[in-house]
Parts: C-alpha cells; sequence; structure tokens
C-alpha cells in the first residue's frame, strides 16, 4: 500500500471526485427544500429548483411588470458596465503606478508608503466621503471598486517590478537603453502577465465592492435586485442570480486566464 | 451607529445564503411548549422591549405564566424579518406592510399581537430648493425601494396627481441616505427617523410631505406566528402584559418614565431629548385601550387595501400572486380583505382587549 | 592601449573593507580570468567594472576617462543566469539593442530600419551557432543556448569591455567546453577585452591571456572586516591575444574553419 500522498486519482475519478462536494451540496439543498415547501407551499426560503429555473427564465425573457424591461439583461449589463471599468482603470492605474514605485528609487520613497496606508483603508468606511466626492450616481460606484482593488494592485505590480532580477536591468543598460525604454521594453511587456494574474486575484473584491456599491445607491444591476429582493425574501430570484453572478466571475476569469495563455507563451513556461 | 428601522449596511449574498441554511432545518413547529424566541431591531416604536428585556419586565411576566421568552436584538430589520419568516423567531417587530410583504406573502399565518404606534410623522418626503411637492415630478427620488418610504412616496404622488412613472425610484441603503443627500447630485430622497431629522436639519431642505398626512397607516406591530400563538396563548398574554407594564412606565414626566425614555435613547444611539423628538412624531399606544380602538375601528383595513394594491402593483406578494387578493387578511372584527382560503395576516385585538380589562 | 586601469583602488561597506589597494592595468585585448574563494572581492570589482558599485578610494579608468557611475553600452555583460529577457524570442533579444539605439522613444523600429536590425541580428545570431532557434523563447532553450543567446546580444553593442560573471558555471562539461571555444573564437575574432570572473580554477588557468587571483593577505578573526582582498597573483597565460592570433591564424586558416563549423554545430 502506497502513502496518500502517493496516490493520485485518474481522470475519470478524479473527475468524479470534484463534482461530489457541488452533487452533495444540491442534494441537501433538493431535501431541505422539499422537506419545507411540504410544511409550507408558499416558503420563500428554499424554492424548488424547478421554481428557479422558472423564475430565472422569466427574468431574462419576460419583460418586468413594472419597467417593461428584460431584467437579468438590464442588471448584468449594467454590473458588467460598471465592474469593466472600475476593473480597467484600476488595472491601468496599478500598472503606471506600480511600474514608477518599483522602478525608479525617488518615486518608490515618495509614494509607495502613501499607497501601502491607502490600500488599508476599508473602503466601505468611505462611502460618505466617496458620496460627497463624486455623488451616488455611477462614477460613485466606479470609484469604490477602483478605491477597493487600485492600491492593491498598485502593490502587487510594484513588487513584481522589483522581482524583476536586476541583472536584466542591468543588461538593458549596457544595451544603451534609458529608464524610459526600460520601462517600455523590458519592465512594462514582463509585468503584463502578471497585471492580469494580479486582477484575477483582485477580481473577488471587486465584485463585491461593485455588489456593495449596488446596494447602496442603484437603479438597477445584479447587486441592486438582490438587496431588492432580500426586502421580501425572494430566494427565487435571489439564488439563480447568486449562480448567475458566480458564473459571470467563472468566465472572467477563464477569460484572463486565456488572454495571459495566447498572448504572453513565454509566461507560463517561465513560471513552470 | 445609526438607529434604523431598516438594513443597517450592505449584508452580502453569503450571509443570507448561511442564514438560510442554518435556518433551514430550524423551523417553527407549532406544539405546545415552553420557550419562545422573539426579535425585535432598534426603531423609535420598539425600544420598549430592549428596555423590557434590559429591566426583567419581559422575563417577569414569562414567569408569571410559567414560559421563557428570548428577547434578541438583531441589528439588521430586514434580516429579523427573514429570520422570522425562516423559522427561526416566533414573532418579531415589524411594520404593517413588511409584515404582509414578507411573512404573509411567504405563507407564514402572521398575527399581529400588539400595535404599538403608528407613524404621525416619522416618515417624510424632502425635497431641496423647494418646498411644493409637485416639484418632485422629473426627480431621482432616493430611498429604500419597496419599504414604507416607497410606500409613502407612493401615497405623497397621488395627493398631487401624480405617479411613480413621473419620477425615477433610485434605491438607496438607509444608512447612505444621509450622505447620499449631502451629494450635489441627490434633490429629493424619503427616509425616516432619525434620519429623517438629519435631512430636515439640512439648508435648502424641506419636508414637503409626512406621515402625519396619512395617520395610522405605518404602524409598528409585534407580530407573532398565528400557529404558535394559537398553541400556547400563554405567549401572547406574557408578551401582551409585559408591553403594557412598559407602557406604563415610559408614559408620563415622573423619574422613573424619564429614566425609562433615557435608556431607551442611549439604546437607540441618540439621547433623551434625540429620542422624545422621534416620540413627539409617533402616535404610541399607551394605553391598551386607544390600541384596541384603533384596531377595531374600520381604519386597518382601509390602511391594508391601500398596502397590499401598493405591495401588488409592485410584485412584493410574488410573481405567482395573480391578483392582490392572493394573501387573506382578517381584522379584529372577523372582517376580510383577499382569499379566505390563505388568510397568512391578522390582526388580533384579544390580548390588547385583556390588557385593557385587567385580565392579565 | 590601456583598457582598464585600477590606481590605489578600494572598496569599503562602512567598516568592511572588502578591496584593499588594488593596482591594475589590463591593455586592451586581454582575456582576464578572475578566480578567488568566495567573498574575496572578484563579484564586487566586476560590479565596480560594470558601474553598478563605484570605489571609495582610488581610481578605476576606462581607457583614459574614469569610470561611469552607471551601467552602458561600453561595457557588455553576461550574467550566469538571467541575462536575457525572457519575454522576447531569441531574434528580439538580439534585435533589441539596435532597436532601443535608433527609436529612443518607442524603443522599436518599422518598416526598413526593422528589416536592417533583423538581419544584423540574424548574422550574429548565426555567429553564436543559433539562427536555427531564433523565433524561440529563452525558456524554450538550454542553457548552453540561452548563454550563447547572451553573449550574441551584448556583442551587438561591439562593447569595448566584454564582463562575464560566471557565465557558464551551471552548464554541463561538455557544452562548457563548446562555451569556452566560442568564447575565445569572438575574443580572437572581434579583439574584445574580456573580464570573466569563475569559480572554476581550471576555467581560469586555461581560458584567458592572464589570470587573477583576489584573496585575503591579512586576516583578522576578531574582526573579518577589517582588511580587504588584493591582487595575490597575476599571472601571464599561453593563451596569446589577438594581434598574435591573427599571425598565427594567418598560417592555419583552413584548419580553423573546421572548429568554426564544429562551435557551430
Amino acid at each position: 500500500m502506497k502513502r496518500i500522498i502517493n496516490q493520485t486519482p485518474n481522470r475519470p475519478t478524479g473527475l468524479a471526485l470534484g463534482l461530489l462536494p457541488f452533487v452533495l451540496v444540491l442534494l441537501v439543498y433538493m431535501v431541505a427544500s422539499a422537506a419545507r415547501l411540504a410544511e409550507n407551499p408558499n416558503d420563500p426560503l428554499l424554492p424548488s429548483l424547478s421554481a428557479m429555473a422558472e423564475a430565472f427564465q422569466r427574468l431574462a425573457t419576460e419583460p418586468s411588470r413594472r419597467t417593461g424591461e428584460l431584467v437579468l439583461w438590464v442588471d448584468t449589463a449594467a454590473s458588467l458596465t460598471r465592474l469593466g471599468l472600475g476593473v480597467l482603470i484600476s488595472m491601468g492605474m496599478g500598472l503606471v503606478v506600480g511600474i514608477f514605485t518599483g522602478l525608479i528609487p525617488y518615486v518608490r520613497r515618495a509614494f509607495s508608503p502613501f499607497v501601502t496606508v491607502l490600500s488599508m483603508i476599508p473602503p466601505l468606511a468611505v462611502l460618505p466621503i466617496l458620496f460627497i466626492a463624486f455623488g451616488v450616481g455611477e462614477l460613485a460606484k466606479v470609484v469604490l471598486i477602483i478605491f477597493g482593488i487600485a492600491p492593491f494592485i498598485m502593490r502587487d505590480v510594484q513588487q513584481r517590478v522589483e522581482e524583476l532580477p536586476t541583472e536584466q536591468l542591468v543588461k538593458a543598460q549596457t544595451l544603451g537603453a534609458s529608464t524610459w525604454q526600460i520601462m517600455l521594453r523590458v519592465v512594462l511587456p514582463q509585468v503584463f502577465p502578471r497585471l492580469l494574474d494580479a486582477t484575477r486575484l483582485a477580481l473577488g473584491s471587486a465584485w463585491l465592492f461593485l455588489i456593495a456599491s449596488e446596494a447602496i445607491a442603484a437603479t438597477e444591476g445584479l447587486g441592486y435586485r438582490i438587496f431588492l429582493v432580500r426586502r421580501y425574501l425572494d430566494m427565487e430570484t435571489i439564488l439563480p442570480y447568486v449562480a448567475w453572478i458566480t458564473l459571470l466571475a467563472f468566465l472572467v476569469d477563464i477569460l484572463l486566464r486565456l488572454i495571459n495563455r495566447y498572448c504572453f507563451p513565454w509566461y507560463g513556461g517561465r513560471r513552470s | 451607529m445609526s438607529i434604523s428601522r431598516f438594513s443597517v449596511h450592505t449584508r452580502l449574498i453569503a450571509l443570507t445564503l448561511c442564514l438560510g441554511v442554518v435556518t433551514a432545518v430550524s423551523t417553527v413547529s407549532a406544539q405546545e411548549r415552553d420557550s419562545f424566541r422573539i426579535a425585535w431591531s432598534i426603531y423609535v416604536g420598539w425600544m420598549p422591549w430592549g428596555y423590557g428585556d434590559a429591566e426583567g419586565i419581559v422575563q417577569k411576566w414569562a414567569d408569571k405564566y410559567d414560559i421563557e421568552i428570548d428577547v434578541v436584538q438583531i441589528n439588521d430589520y430586514i434580516e429579523s424579518i427573514n429570520l422570522y419568516t425562516a423559522g427561526s423567531f416566533d414573532g418579531v417587530t415589524v411594520t404593517n406592510m413588511d409584515a404582509l410583504t414578507i411573512p404573509a406573502a411567504g405563507g407564514v399565518d402572521t398575527t399581529a399581537l400588539i400595535v404599538g404606534d403608528f407613524s404621525d410623522g416619522n416618515d417624510g418626503v424632502v425635497l431641496k430648493g423647494t418646498d411644493d411637492l409637485a416639484d418632485i415630478e422629473g426627480k431621482r427620488v432616493h430611498l429604500v425601494e419597496l419599504s414604507v418610504s416607497h410606500y409613502l412616496l407612493a401615497r405623497a404622488l397621488e395627493t398631487v396627481g401624480l405617479s411613480e412613472r413621473d419620477i425615477r425610484v433610485v434605491n438607496t441603503a438607509d444608512a447612505d441616505i444621509v450622505a447620499a443627500f449631502n451629494s450635489r447630485d441627490v434633490e429629493a430622497a424619503v427616509a425616516w427617523n432619525p434620519q429623517l431629522g438629519e435631512l430636515r436639519r439640512m439648508p435648502d431642505a424641506n419636508v414637503v410631505f409626512d406621515s402625519s398626512q396619512i395617520p395610522g397607516e405605518i404602524m409598528d406591530l409585534l407580530v407573532v406566528n398565528t400557529e404558535v400563538l394559537e398553541a400556547n396563548p400563554a405567549l401572547g398574554k406574557a408578551l401582551t402584559g409585559a408591553w403594557y407594564e412598559i407602557m406604563e412606565r415610559m408614559s408620563g414626566d415622573d423619574a422613573i418614565a424619564v429614566e425609562a425614555r433615557t435608556i431607551m435613547g442611549d439604546a437607540a444611539g441618540t439621547d433623551l431629548e434625540g429620542y422624545e423628538a422621534q416620540l413627539a412624531s409617533t402616535t404610541m399606544f399607551y394605553d391598551p385601550a386607544d390600541a384596541v380602538g384603533f384596531v377595531e375601528s374600520g381604519q386597518p383595513l382601509e390602511t391594508m387595501e391601500n398596502v397590499r394594491q401598493f405591495a401588488f402593483e409592485h410584485g412584493l406578494l410574488g410573481e405567482r400572486a395573480p391578483s392582490p387578493d392572493f394573501v387573506g387578511i382578517q381584522f379584529a372584527d372577523g372582517s376580510m380583505l383577499g382569499s379566505e382560503a390563505n388568510v397568512k395576516f391578522r390582526f388580533n385585538a384579544d390580548y390588547m382587549r385583556m390588557a385593557r380589562d385587567g385580565e392579565l | 592601449m590601456s583598457a582598464v586601469t585600477a590606481k590605489n583602488l578600494w572598496k569599503e561597506y562602512g567598516d568592511d573593507v572588502v578591496l584593499e589597494n588594488i593596482n591594475l592595468h589590463v591593455p586592451a585585448g586581454e582575456f582576464v580570468t578572475i578566480v578567488g574563494a568566495s567573498g574575496c572581492g572578484k563579484s564586487t570589482f566586476l560590479r565596480m567594472l560594470l558601474g553598478e558599485e563605484t570605489q571609495t578610494r582610488g581610481q578605476l579608468l576606462l581607457g583614459d576617462a574614469p569610470m561611469p557611475s552607471e551601467p552602458g553600452p561600453d561595457r557588455g555583460v553576461v550574467f550566469q543566469k538571467y541575462s536575457v529577457f525572457p519575454h522576447l524570442t531569441a531574434l528580439k533579444n538580439v534585435m533589441v539593442a539596435d532597436e532601443l539605439a535608433s527609436a529612443r522613444l518607442t524603443g522599436r523600429l518599422f518598416g526598413g530600419a526593422r528589416r536592417r536590425a533583423r538581419e544584423r541580428a540574424m548574422e550574429m545570431l548565426q555567429a553564436v551557432g543559433l539562427d536555427h532557434a531564433a523565433d524561440k523563447y529563452p525558456s524554450e532553450l538550454s542553457g548552453g543556448m540561452q548563454q550563447r543567446l547572451a553573449i550574441a546580444q551584448a556583442l551587438m553593442k561591439d562593447p569595448k569591455v566584454l564582463l562575464l560573471d560566471e557565465p557558464f558555471g551551471a552548464l554541463d562539461p561538455g557544452i562548457r567546453k563548446d562555451m569556452h571555444a566560442l568564447i575565445l573564437d569572438l575574443w580572437q575574432r572581434r579583439g574584445l577585452t574580456v573580464f570573466m570572473v569563475t569559480h572554476d580554477l581550471q576555467e581560469g588557468f586555461t581560458l584567458g591571456s592572464r589570470l587573477l587571483v583576489f584573496d585575503k593577505v591579512r586576516h583578522d578573526p576578531q574582526a573579518p572586516g577589517a582588511y580587504g582582498a588584493n591582487i595575490t597573483y597575476d599571472i601571464p597565460l599561453q593563451r596569446q591575444s589577438a594581434e598574435l592570433y591573427d599571425e598565427v591564424r594567418e598560417r592555419v586558416g583552413a584548419a580553423e574553419q573546421e572548429l568554426l563549423k564544429e562551435n557551430a554545430r
């Protein structure tokens, strides 16, 4: 008998093992839901899977009674726009600030402690300030996401830049590169895939801040809908929305991974 | 921390789900038992529960009827109702509208055991730069969507011949509404106290409509699970008895009353003066006779008719509700609204009447 | 003509003396190998030649002028690791030198200029025997090939001085031999001045035209940092400089061509 650390499942077994927790959770849910519905057929807490599927279909295909909109798509478009804007701006800021603080000692001394402190401020704690400074519209929501994740990305990029071997920077100088050229041709292209990695890590927080911002003041969005229908415990809407958000987050993560794999073929090889 | 009848802050979905799983296994059962749990949240009309719990008054009445009552403060109003609906609690403090749209619409047969007060100016519509409600047309109005604020707004719009289509509702968390109103791009809001008081104080802000113009329509209740109450009348007696002892203690101007109100103000995050200001815009039924009179009048039926129409129009009765009649509502005199086969919300004056008649 | 001159050169970090009163004259065209125990200051000396470190006392001259205080195109370098850019293919690693020189703002060339840079880079890759791997990323190359690439890249700027910091330390012995042949060939054909730090004593003794041994003469066990290293041996080796080599090559040129082909393989 081999030690357990040396035993690896084969492919089908591995797949089955991976599915097992999902199946278990689903089963537990179905049993609990059936039990509650047997007691109270109107129980809103654990709706049946078919009720949720119906609700999801209704949200996706039938115009809403109140506004005449296809709720799911309106919410998804609004949320993804906010998330996309917030994340893209954060990436841009992270890249610029991270490269400068990572590469230029004077800039590092001037801004690195500031960025560190900035990244420690819980963004939700300064919400009233954000409201007064940026209003309560789309801008404030995007700013909240930026406030939440840009400092993290800045610090991560800075660290990645500092991790670049000195040898490379020296080598570039012996090839006659100026500081600007080193940034452009040595640092930027090497940091970019790491930026995408950092963004993947930050996306969880970005979703959190997106949903928080939509809970605070909004007229549409995935987080808005969840917090709105929470008022009458409409789990039929909430649970499919949670699944939908998870799916979207998962797809965005895969997308970033694919970008890294196809745009930076050297990156994976170097890491291994 | 702000005192509020509604959500304290951005609570995440995960929490809702966790609660869901935890409470899934713990539904209230209707059998006779001797231990009960009541949830309350911070709001002017419900502070007496916290006081009564801390001062041992609830304990005293529970002992009298030989039961145990656990009074639990929940920091998030909506969460407290959801917990009740899910079966974790036998009773909860709630407004008449939310009692209809959350537990009753969710199939939990719910009885309004005590009608403690109604909002008499505690909820209001605030506009910047004008004192005319009609100027609200075309504005983005910040409020907690689907809450009593939303209902108040709908009633306010009717009085000037407008409808919700003429404005744009922006769902804004109650904890953030004061900060939001400070922003230049926010011109209209609907809020309750203490936030309403903060908004009123801002320069250029005017309360153009408040709940004193629709008196009796926004009621603060203690509701309990109907089946639990029917199986355990002792619970109803103990709670009602405790409540009116607290009412007697806190009303009036003697030292005990002032002390009680001071404690409640502190617990609500304000002080005696702030709490009394909120009480001033609340019609408290200190005397059970007043409460019985109110519940036995035609007013609750009239109000609930408005509320259920509003709830139905906004989808609050659920997508499966084909009409406002979906949920049946029973009143103290036995009159009914909606489906008699699906009565889920009941006004009950029996226990308050016992309190009035000194039978507890 | 002198390539590098050190006069009473000291290097100290606070109270720690690393190099102590170094005097050295290296004429152009020498292949200097530097050996010494670890911590003897040979790497510090190389970093001073690079411009990464400056002396605390004395003088260090590159040609007739003081050594610049930062790395520059007049001194090429090959490190043991990380010498090439992992995000560029072999060809682009070599091309980048011309691109940086010609496009100050973008660091990239386009059109005809790009084609010319490409041709020049291909020639250089050919010279180090990497033309068949032009489109591969460094991670796809073996250790020896990576070092060939690093050498090719360093030579694109035609540096006066080529600095090698244990360049073959991580390579297998067989490959190391090939690399020796390559570097000797390039040294002799291009008339380079080479400084090579190595921890392989045999390599130090056989490869260059001159061997420097760095060591501490005095040692205080109570204060290890009190005394610095000096050049304890300065040994002329068999290997001859480019001029002499050219003379000989005139006579046996054909045989040399054979050797080159072997290297290319």
